[in-house]
């Protein structure tokens, strides 16, 4: 009998396949050996070797998760490996043990301990970190009794059902053999729910008494998923095997689409080349802006290398970072911007007097030459990896400037960049020298600058920050920024125009660019070339190969021309471009 | 042993990232770190025992440091957190 549920749909895409129901993750309600059976060191000595282990296996789990899926994904599981190695829960954990009981006991009242803390807490944050407990303390336990913790897979291609699933049971399921993700609970903004959507699998949550239709089916049962509609069909009848046939075909078209795409340059439809690159924040980003089919980098944005650390880099790690982004993109561009701190990313090891109102602070540009030791710092690092590479087919370095305000700034960088070169013997030939366009005195008086860098980049976050006095963090005001009104889209012309004028090319880094009706409209307005998150890459090409150029420009100064505000703006581009 | 009083500058407090890195700071730290709230005082080293403070944006904690170069270490603890921990503030 076909029977249909309707879940809340948490992944796109669509599967028809067996079903794999998943058992329940054993938790603590497992029957754990009450006291002790060694002596008080035996027994810590085996609670020492859980919680390494288990530490161990989170921090590869986070380096799988990261390399499969993204750094922000392998997030939680950083932290799932620091809960097992705090010395706190050690602490209370070795108190239980003497009095008596046993390490796994003794792991479930320490983590229970902290768990009451947290899910006492008025705060969502760290009420769902009372759930990462859980998960983190099940594998200690099941380690703790010669358990294994791996996940059960299926032996083919299946969609694979659960009661729950924590993103560690998520992440450890082979990617290869899972067409669809259903769980009776959870929410679309549930980890494992991210995670899906991360790894192109569809996804249904929330689906209640899947489990049970499953089971009354019986063994070998197929199951259809809709990642869009939420729609979940048990043993499908012949019409909706056809119906959902047709609906995954035509997903796997558009992926092939884009996916033949990969290799083939950015341009319009009538052979305008437009670079279409990655923004860059993380070493494990590399990886996926290659298979995105990125065009080298347009940003990278330097300043993680310092975050989340006590002290400074050195140079040599600096270089070997620089190097491998440099190897990752033969014959592209790579456009280094030198560490954008201040604002909203301030450094540990940067003490820095409080600021009434830092994003107009001292930041970017203005921090480099204040503090120059940093600076200095960097600039060698990036010139000793040029040089490292200097025989190497590699991407070509760029250097570029954050938050220039004055030309007088620009040309203070340059001669620090000029002196640290000449230093160490090394030639800056055929290293482009450039600057982010993100205060308004800049955009204003781009032509003051042009003749002075071989690029210019937009950075359409801050400048749209600066040009409308809107907070980008600010919910309440957020809305009041936006680059399709014609007074921003108009002013980005204008940069473009006045770049080209004194010899430079001119991109966009910013979130502007990975929104296929903006990316068209720049493009219209003579943007060289776009940097944007990986993920709209293949999108944005696909798009920009069906337009012509002068369709472009011919939407884009109608759009400016007509007016009104941006939603106005937006549906003009939209309708002139066929888009939409 | 020196302690001092800071006010939270950041807008997520002691959350997230920011208790890692003043977690981590405190465990590279020489001497023993401890931080309080409200009169409940937890080891700083322990990301857990920081995050069950619950400590928001402008609530006011107290570093406490006991060991070799103790007021070194607190002054680098307190910049720390004066700096943000890796946050706008």
């Amino acid at each position: 009998v076909t029977t249909t549920l309707t879940g809340r749909p948490a992944a796109p895409g669509a599967a028809l396949a067996l079903a794999f129901a998943l058992a329940d993750a054993p938790g603590a309600d497992q029957p754990l050996s009450q006291a002790r059976e060694g002596d008080v060191d035996a027994e810590v000595a085996r609670l020492d070797a859980a919680l390494a282990t288990a530490g161990e296996q989170l921090t590869a789990l986070a380096e799988r998760v990261a390399e499969s899926a993204g750094e922000d994904e392998a997030e939680i599981f950083e932290a799932h490996a620091e809960f097992a190695e705090d010395p706190e829960l050690r602490d209370q954990a070795i108190e239980v043990i003497e009095s008596g009981a046993s390490a796994e006991r003794a792991v479930v009242a320490a983590f229970g301990t902290f768990r009451e803390l947290l899910a006492a807490s008025a705060s969502e944050y760290l009420a769902a970190r009372a759930e990462d407990l859980d998960d983190v303390r099940d594998r200690v336990v099941a380690l703790l009794q010669g358990r294994s913790v791996e996940v059960e897979a299926p032996i083919v291609r299946s969609v694979v059902l659960a009661r729950e699933l924590t993103p560690s049971r998520t992440a450890s399921l082979p990617r290869e053999l899972i067409a669809a993700l259903v769980t009776e609970t959870g929410s679309p903004t549930s980890h494992a729910a991210i995670l899906a959507r991360s790894l192109g699998i569809p996804a249904v949550v929330a689906c209640e008494g899947v489990l049970a239709a499953v089971e009354a089916a019986g063994e070998g049962v197929e199951v259809a998923v809709d990642g869009r509609s939420g729609e979940v069909v048990i043993a499908p009848d012949e019409r909706l095997r056809t119906e959902v046939a047709d609906r995954i075909e035509a997903e796997e078209a558009r992926r092939e689409a884009l996916e033949e795409l990969r290799d083939q340059p950015g341009r319009t439809a009538d052979g305008h080349h437009v670079e279409l690159a990655a923004n860059l924040g993380n070493p494990g980003d590399l990886e996926a802006a290659i298979a995105a089919g990125a065009e080298g980098s347009g940003l990278v944005r330097t300043e993680f290398l310092f975050q989340d650390r006590a002290d400074e880099p050195s140079v040599d790690d600096q270089v070997g970072f620089y190097l491998d982004v440099l190897r990752a993109f033969p014959g592209q561009r790579v456009v280094f911007r030198t560490m954008d701190i201040g604002a909203d990313k301030p450094l540990a090891f940067v003490a820095r007097d409080p600021e009434e109102n830092p994003a107009l602070g001292l930041r970017g540009i203005r921090l480099h030459l204040a503090r120059p030791e940093l600076f200095r710092d960097q600039l060698r690092a990036l010139i000793r990896a040029h040089r490292a590479a200097a025989r190497e087919d590699v991407g070509k370095l760029a250097v570029m400037f954050p938050l220039v305000a004055l030309p007088a700034e620009l040309f203070a960088a340059r001669n620090l960049l000029t002196a640290v070169a000449e230093e160490e013997h090394v030639s800056l030939e055929g290293v482009e020298v450039g600057m982010m366009v993100e205060v308004p005195s800049a955009a204003v008086g781009a032509g003051r600058f042009a003749e002075h860098v071989d690029f210019l980049s937009i950075g359409t976050n801050d400048l749209l920050q600066y040009l409308f006095a809107v907070d980008r963090l600010n919910g309440a005001v957020a809305d009041l920024a936006d680059v399709c009104d014609p007074v921003a889209l108009g002013l980005i012309g204008r940069v473009i125009a006045d770049g080209h004028a004194g010899g430079a090319w001119v991109g966009i880094c910013g979130e502007a660019a990975s929104d296929p009706v903006v990316a068209a409209a720049l493009v219209g307005l003579g943007a060289d070339e776009l940097s944007m998150t990986r993920v709209a890459i293949p999108e944005v090409k696909d798009v920009l190969r069906g337009l012509e150029l002068e369709r472009c420009r011919h939407a884009v100064h109608t759009a400016i021309e007509e007016g009104g505000d941006a939603t106005d703006v937006r549906a003009l581009l939209e309708e002139q471009l066929g888009l939409g | 042993m020196p302690e001092r009083t800071v006010n939270l500058p950041n807008p997520s407090g002691l959350h997230a990232r920011p208790a890692k890195v003043f977690a981590k700071a405190a465990k590279a730290a020489p001497g023993e770190v401890t931080v309080s709230k409200d009169g409940r005082e937890v080891n700083a080293a322990s990301v857990l025992s920081v995050l069950t403070l619950d400590c928001h944006q402008g609530d006011a904690i107290t570093i406490k440091v006991e060991g070799d170069d103790a007021e070194a270490t607190l002054d680098e603890l307190v910049a720390l957190v004066e700096s943000g921990m890796g946050e706008d503030t």
